[in-house]
């Protein structure tokens, strides 16, 4: 390392350090503080630390709606993802491995996906139709719907550098379509499969436009739908507002740390094909 | 022939995706275009021709939420590209601490909107906020950030660029690693300088990666809302509404059919912009 | 090891992909037990018949039997065939164990007599003690046994091969053509082989199916190609050096092609048939190839003695071997 190299680095440290992590550092102490402190907004270090009674009175708020909050974003989140990953994964295959003029139709439907955004409101009727509107399976087939054009192409180019001979092999050892699929192919889709299983989570876990809109009301409320609505309700109350925002900041920054690798495997596969 | 083999890819393999992607996206996502002429409640819908398109290129607030979304979408389409290429450069130049710094400017990206929202609201808040006060250390003072009708848009734009420029980083850092170390080692034979390598060798050579971004962030900028509701809601007044916060409001007021009106011309609009774009950059790859 | 056997015969067998005819009508017996060689340049269909038989690929005209039942439209698993694939193609995820029963496993065997199958053929194949491993941890030669391993279980009427050898280096090549044809001696199956390599087909075949442009070309023993090539392509694959091939009139004969093999040719000083100007020499240490100009039909192989050693531009007289010439009309 050149001395020009670390001195770069140092000045690039420290305006990082500014710009990227003073909010983070602010989110923290924020969320640390006392009622009458954290109105004040200064970025400083709390003088008194409300740690723990700040975190229980955000859960007990509103009859513990934030743990109801996590459950359901939680319920969506699973549900969503194991659907992906497994539709995903299958039109993936078939459309890696069939060459026909349908293919193309799907392909462009899967492009089409990524790109236009969604009807709110005539989905809000068809869902309404189907008695799903408000209801944590109608939020988990949204999700799947929206997400499943990034999983396709994903999964698509992964299984092109699976030879076909493996398909054939099982097939002449007597296995059906759905055992070639399940028994060969899906366990060597594992390093993409990990990567949409960490970048979906996260995007379904932070979602907020579609809960907005398809899971109103008090029922079936998600993470970021309890963070939106305790802004009004926590309006004296910067302190908590602040513990609830560090507290859905923390998952993905777990995320993170354990999945770096996939997680930028992911979005640049997906920037690079999308 | 009596009992031709069966493909060992079945179609039925689609299905289940089918199923749901046809109910839940296609359907919708036809339907909208008959009841974007229609007036409508959920239950009845009166058709009424092109009024809603009338309507929403005729109200000022309407056709200004039309001109905020470009403005939005190219202001961050451009400054992630710009600023993506310069800080994925400097993060692959071997500095100090470059994969911390590298983790540090991509986290945001993983970060709920809502929370990055409520926190820039605390940030930038005209008296009390800690950028203000900052700005009053050396001097200036500094501006109602988020309530300044003339300024919300850029504001949220400003914030926008904070959570979302990593990625536009990733995507370069990745298309910069693709470079084979030749091009440069030629270029520094043949005398040219840091800068001249900059603008004739990297620019030229990531231009994947810069369709890629220009493309990503641009539907992404189009299509925007989490973050603009999060902020301003788009106001003050309408001056920071976009598309998608006005189909919102216009839905939670019960328009239904000018709400999605407004999806159609959001529709429109991506498609207009995003076609011809995907087309130009794939006919100067060909020229290249 | 269990021995079954099947003949495998194909009427009139036809294969087209949308406009491109592959398979431009093949009949073929194979007989039980027979090791049987498909060879032919590249694009000549040898890989699509075997598919056909494998039912990897289905007919589009025609009749496939095995062991006398129609199996055209049957699927592979029906067809009691196995299958040894260029690249192996072993599961990459499996060990050596579970590859090798994976067929067993789907067939939903007890357990017991898939272990019992397993060990028999890993045994056989001295594969015993990498039988935990995965893949991936082996050597070319080994995965190619896993791969004959994973074929022998299914205890098939028919083996079918392609190219199996072609990944291998020449010496690995050379002691896996041993391995085959000893294993063909002990399990007695029906074999089909397909290869590019003429020295795969004489050294292994019992019978040799010479392919061109999706049709047979010859079929016969190793020896009856080599001694009665009955058209100038069937003379030109097999053998090397290559047959020479002249064109009749320039070789002063009325037929339409004359052949006549390297090996066949003599150096003689006195009544040479040809004489030419000696342009290379390759001397191999047993004998020695010599590559003449002759004037009027162009270049010649000569194989002659290894201690021939003719000096470069030197003028050199031929003659054929009574009895050796080919014309083909």
């Amino acid at each position: 390392m050149t001395p020009r190299q670390r001195n770069t680095g140092l000045i690039a440290t420290a305006v990082a350090t500014v710009i990227f992590i003073t909010p983070f550092l602010y989110i923290f102490f924020m969320a640390m503080k006392t009622k009458k402190e954290a109105a004040l907004f200064l970025f400083s270090w709390p003088s008194e630390w409300h740690f723990w009674a700040n975190l229980t009175e955000v859960i007990q708020a509103r009859n513990y709606m934030l743990l109801l909050a996590y459950f359901n974003s939680t319920v969506i989140t699973v549900g969503a993802v194991t659907m992906l990953i497994i539709f995903g994964a299958m039109v993936g295959y078939v459309l890696q491995r069939r060459q026909s003029g349908w293919n193309r139709v799907i392909y462009g439907l899967v492009l089409a996906g990524l790109i236009v955004p969604p009807a709110v409101v005539p989905t809000i009727w068809v869902l309404q139709g189907l008695g799903l509107f408000k209801t944590i399976h109608g939020m988990v087939l949204i999700q799947v719907a929206y997400g499943l054009a990034f999983s396709v192409l994903l999964y698509r180019s992964f299984i092109g550098t699976i030879p076909r001979d493996l398909d054939e092999a099982a097939r002449i050892d007597g296995a059906t379509p759905w055992q070639i699929f399940f028994r060969v192919i899906l366990p060597l889709l594992k390093p993409v499969t990990v990567t949409l299983i960490v970048v979906q989570s996260i995007a379904i876990f932070n979602d907020f436009t579609n809960p907005l809109y398809y899971l109103p009301g008090k029922d079936n409320v998600t993470v970021q739908l309890t963070l939106f609505n305790f802004q009004t309700q926590f309006q004296s109350q910067f302190n908590l507002l602040f513990m609830n925002i560090l507290l859905v900041t923390i998952p993905p920054l777990l995320v993170f740390i354990f999945f770096n690798r996939q997680i930028v495997a992911g979005m640049t596969a997906g920037g690079v094909k999308g | 022939m009596a009992s031709r083999q069966k493909s060992p890819y079945p179609y039925w393999f689609v299905l289940p995706a089918a199923v749901v992607f046809v109910t839940l996206f296609l359907v919708p996502t036809f339907a909208s275009f008959w009841f974007s002429m229609t007036r409508w409640d959920l239950f009845e819908a009166h058709f009424i021709g092109w009024d809603n398109y009338h309507q929403f290129f005729k109200e000022p607030f309407l056709v200004q939420g039309l001109v905020n979304t470009l403005i939005y979408a190219v202001l961050t389409s451009a400054s992630k590209s710009v600023l993506g290429l310069l800080l994925a450069v400097l993060l692959t130049s071997g500095i100090l601490w470059q994969g911390f710094l590298r983790s540090v400017v991509f986290f945001p990206v993983l970060v709920s909107t809502i929370g990055i929202g409520i926190t820039f609201q605390a940030l930038m808040h005209p008296t009390k906020g800690v950028i203000n006060i900052a700005l009053a250390y050396v001097g200036i003072d500094g501006p109602s950030w988020l309530s300044d009708p003339g300024l919300a848009l850029y504001s949220v734009a400003f914030i926008d660029l904070w959570k979302g420029v990593g990625l536009a980083t990733l995507i370069y850092i990745a298309g910069l690693a693709a470079i084979a170390p030749d091009y440069y080692e030629a270029a520094r034979i043949d005398g040219a300088t840091r800068v001249q390598q900059f603008w004739r060798v990297t620019v030229p050579l990531v231009r994947p990666a810069t369709v890629t971004v220009i493309t990503l962030s641009l539907i992404g900028g189009l299509r925007s809302f989490d973050i603009i509701w999060a902020t301003t809601r788009g106001g003050p007044g309408f001056s920071s509404d976009v598309l998608a916060s006005v189909i919102y409001k216009q839905y939670q007021a019960g328009f239904y059919g000018l709400a999605t009106a407004g999806n159609v011309i959001l529709f429109m609009l991506i498609a207009i912009i995003i076609l011809p774009l995907t087309w130009w950059f794939n006919r100067r790859e060909v020229d290249l | 090891m269990a021995v079954s056997t099947s003949s495998v015969v194909l009427k009139s067998v036809r294969k087209s992909f949308g406009a491109v005819d592959v398979i431009k009508g093949v009949d073929l017996t194979v007989a039980p037990g027979e090791f049987c060689v498909f060879v032919g340049p590249s694009g000549c269909g040898k890989s699509t018949l075997l598919r056909l038989i494998s039912g990897l690929e289905e007919a589009s005209s025609g009749v496939i039997e095995i062991g006398g039942r129609d199996v055209t439209h049957a699927e592979p698993s029906e067809r009691g065939i196995a299958m040894v694939f260029q690249s192996y193609a072993l599961y990459p995820h499996l060990s050596v164990r579970d590859n090798i029963g994976f067929g067993l496993s789907l067939a939903k065997l007890p357990k017991a007599e898939i272990a019992a199958k397993v060990g028999a053929a890993a045994e056989a194949l001295q594969l015993t003690p990498l039988l935990d491993r995965k893949p991936k941890a082996l050597s070319g030669g080994q995965r190619q046994r896993v791969a004959i391993g994973r074929a022998i279980v299914r205890d098939p009427k028919v083996f079918l091969f392609d190219e199996p050898l072609s990944n291998l280096d020449a010496a690995l090549r050379a002691q896996m053509r041993i391995e085959l044809t000893d294993l063909h001696r002990k399990l007695g199956a029906t074999m089909i082989y397909v290869t590019h390599d003429q020295v795969e087909a004489m050294t292994m075949a019992d019978k040799i199916v010479v392919l061109n442009g999706g049709q047979i070309e010859q079929v016969g023993s190793p020896m009856e190609l080599y001694n009665a090539p009955v058209s100038p392509f069937v003379a030109g694959f097999i053998g090397s050096p290559k047959m020479n091939l002249y064109d009749g009139a320039a070789a002063g004969m009325t037929c339409k092609t004359y052949g006549i093999r390297p090996e066949h040719l003599r150096l003689t000083n006195d009544n040479a048939r040809w004489t030419g100007t000696v342009r290379h020499v390759e001397r191999l240490g047993a004998d020695t190839v010599i590559y003449l100009q002759v004037p009027g039909l162009g270049d010649m192989v000569v194989r002659a003695d290894g201690d021939a050693n003719p000096a470069i531009g030197a003028y050199v007289g031929v003659s054929p071997l009574v009895g050796r010439e080919f014309h083909y009309t």
